[in-house]
């Protein structure tokens, strides 16, 4: 009895308020809550990718990228800037909300000039030479409802900030296929419902990579990572976005969402 | 780049440029060198050796126009494949690359003011238009002529000759207009007989037999500068899922039609050619659609008119005229970790014809790209096959390309050819070759 008070003494003063003492949401809950955080209508932002291969080799991309919904139906394009190799290239992608329903998606190649119709890549190939698949790219900062079953395993912190660990197992083997990874766990601020580290594991159980959500700070009032890290601990290779001049209020424009505007590219 | 900085600062200090940049918010510019080695297997010689320079300048106004141009110098070692062993005369005034020596030639690549009035965008001056879904080979991406100085072997972008055009684009509902202009009588650059990619297969040049003389007359060119434009209309919109366009073309043919004149000379039998620009029609249409891994996508072209080799060249001076069709189906496959398979099929019909010609009413060419990306898509390697199948001739095209640095890519390739020696690509079996190059972007 007395052992049980002190549990309970010792419960009350190290969790003195909040979910912490109680409780802790499910898994499901975690995803609702992370899926309604503001996202904004519209945004657009500059986005620096480097990717560093193991021996330290730098390549860097300079883009504009912009995202704006219609209703259930993400539009994204991002043009690339430079470097002069690659300037011009652009991409464009209609992600429907219904499952059956493919993306549609286009590629500019500046050498070819023109807008090349591409598949509807497979969610879990690699996002033109990075280390994000097409699916995390698709899901920026929300998570897959209908992909994982979830559940939450504890809590945690990840770069100093307290988090729920939610544990995300793919509903079917078919499914992990597509997507690459046997298991998924992620580190969320229940702050802001923001996950802040992603783990991943490979089909064979390996632990595949490591995403970091960091420099989280509020913009217009919507709450936006400005720097989005990613390891492959199998490769060594590294990816980073850094996000600049994020704008919500901008008012992104409808016709930057098309075939011509691929064409053309995008100037400041 | 920091020497194209330093001559732009040198054309704002002579005060040449100063108009433009006290308008303009901001300007880029770039520069791309690249240089090519190709080894001939069957001559054991060099074949081709070359180096461009391209330097492009772009300001940008307040008022979201802007202003581009760029330049090609490119210098080529290897005789048969100097800028004069290509016919000059294809080029209108205004759009022949100047001839700086034997070797380099100069052009003016892009030339062009850019912006919106209202809802409708206007391009005026050099550039390059670009119609048409098919790879490797051309349906409707007719609208620039293009040099045939490496035969198809150079990439699209440099071998297509950029026009004087009047290009306005705008949206009406759900469709985008484009209505194009071009005053510029500028046709393909073939390359002169005895150059290394000189057309010999009689279904591009008439063959005289042995021991008749052939003389080649300069071209009759189109001389009015209004009347003898091109128009050109195409509307495009995407419709549940399908990019689909229409397009259509009132022009002056790229290749010329080569009509024959039998003479005697003395005793001696002659052949005199005379090249001829005609007008065609073509009507066109396009589209593409992906479903799940596949993309579905072709194009189609119906010429109205189209000149042919004829056999005979004592009948309609050795010229067969017929409508023309001509379409390409295609299939693209994206498979797992990068891999793309891309086939198509294209056919070419002439469609009533009174005499025979030197090639067969229907022609079929199957295509087949394999490529695959690695090391985080900066390797790629890829094999492209053309083959014909009324002559059972083609070409094999392996290429491996690194993106050895953000600034530079390397390649290594070869350009094998087969078959028969009278088809479009066996005529060129004895210029196989494996080529190495780079480019270096700044």
């Amino acid at each position: 009895m007395n052992t049980l008070l002190a549990l309970l003494a010792a419960t009350f003063f190290i969790f003195p308020d909040g979910a912490s003492g109680t409780e802790l949401p499910s898994g499901d809950e975690i995803a609702r809550r992370i899926n309604e955080r503001d996202e904004g209508l519209a945004v657009s932002r500059q986005v620096t990718m480097e990717m560093t291969e193991a021996s330290g080799k730098t390549r860097i991309r300079e883009t504009q990228g912009f995202r704006k919904y219609y209703g259930k139906e993400k539009r994204t394009m991002i043009f690339y800037q430079s470097p002069r190799s690659i300037r011009g290239t652009a991409f464009l992608t209609y992600d429907y909300p219904e499952p059956e329903h493919d993306d549609d998606q286009w590629l500019y190649l500046p050498a070819l000039r023109k807008v090349r119709r591409i598949s509807a890549a497979d969610r879990g190939d690699y996002f033109l030479g990075t280390d994000f698949t097409y699916e995390d790219i698709k899901l920026e900062t929300r998570v897959s409802l209908k992909d994982y079953h979830r559940n939450t395993v504890g809590e945690s912190e990840a770069d100093g900030v307290h988090c729920l660990l939610l544990e995300n197992l793919p509903v079917s083997q078919e499914i992990a296929e597509e997507l690459g990874y046997s298991k998924v766990l992620q580190c969320v601020d229940d702050r802001i419902w923001m996950v802040r580290r992603a783990q991943m594991w490979d089909l064979k159980g390996q632990p595949l990579k490591t995403i970091h959500f960091r420099d989280i700070r509020q913009v217009q009032g919507i709450w936006t990572p400005h720097l989005i890290e990613v390891v492959n601990h199998k490769t060594g290779h590294r990816t980073r976005f850094r996000f600049a001049n994020v704008d919500y209020q901008a008012g992104v424009e409808d016709r930057i969402f098309t075939q011509n505007a691929l064409k053309r590219g995008w100037r400041r | 780049m920091t020497v194209l900085k330093t001559m732009v600062a040198m054309l704002l200090r002579l005060g040449l440029l100063w108009p433009v940049v006290t308008w303009a918010v901001d300007m880029d510019t770039s520069l791309v060198m690249t240089g090519q080695w190709a080894f001939g297997t069957d001559s054991g010689s060099t074949q081709t050796m070359n180096g461009t320079l391209q330097p492009e300048i772009g300001f940008s106004f307040a008022d979201g126009w802007r202003f581009n141009t760029s330049l090609r110098l490119r210098s080529e070692a290897s005789d048969g494949m100097q800028p004069g062993d290509t016919e000059r005369d294809a080029y209108s005034p205004y759009s022949k690359p100047a001839l700086l020596h034997k070797t380099t030639e100069l052009a003016l690549r892009e030339f062009f003011l850019q912006g919106q009035i209202g809802d409708t965008l206007l391009t005026i001056g050099k550039q390059q238009v670009v119609w048409g879904k098919a790879d490797g080979l051309k349906v409707l991406d007719i609208v620039d002529p293009q040099s045939f100085r490496e035969f198809i072997l150079e990439e699209f972008d440099d071998s297509r000759i950029p026009l004087w055009t009047l290009n306005i684009e705008r949206q009406i509902g759900n469709w985008d207009w484009q209505l194009l202009w071009i005053p510029d009588p500028t046709f393909h650059a073939i390359p002169k007989q005895g150059a290394t990619y000189a057309f010999t297969s009689p279904e591009l040049v008439p063959v005289a037999p042995p021991g008749v003389a052939v003389s080649l007359e300069n071209p009759k060119r189109p001389e009015r500068p209004f009347r003898d434009s091109d128009v050109g209309l195409r509307v495009a919109t995407f419709w549940r899922g399908w990019d689909i366009t229409f397009n259509y073309l009132y022009q002056y043919d790229n290749l010329p039609v080569l009509r024959q004149r039998l003479t005697l000379t003395g005793r001696e039998p002659a052949v005199t050619i005379t090249p001829e620009y005609e007008r065609t029609h073509v009507l066109g249409t396009t589209f593409s659609t992906a479903v799940g891994d596949w993309v579905i996508r072709g194009e189609m072209g119906y010429f109205s008119r189209k000149f042919f080799i004829g056999m005979d060249p004592t009948r309609h001076h050795g010229v067969v005229k017929s409508p023309h069709l001509h379409y390409v189906l295609g299939l693209d496959w994206n498979g797992p970790s990068n891999l793309l398979f891309s086939g198509q099929l294209i056919q070419s019909w002439m469609l009533k014809h009174t005499t025979r010609s030197t090639r067969d009413r229907l022609d079929t060419t199957l295509t087949l790209l394999m490529r695959r990306l690695f090391l985080y898509d900066t390797l790629t390697a890829e094999v492209l096959i053309i083959a014909n199948l009324n002559h059972g001739d083609g070409i094999v095209r392996p290429k491996l390309r690194y993106q050895w640095l953000d600034h530079l890519d390397i390649w290594l390739g070869a350009d094998l050819f087969f078959g028969d020696r009278d088809g479009v690509f066996g005529q060129f079996g004895n210029n196989d070759r494996v080529l190495a190059g780079f480019e270096s972007a700044f």
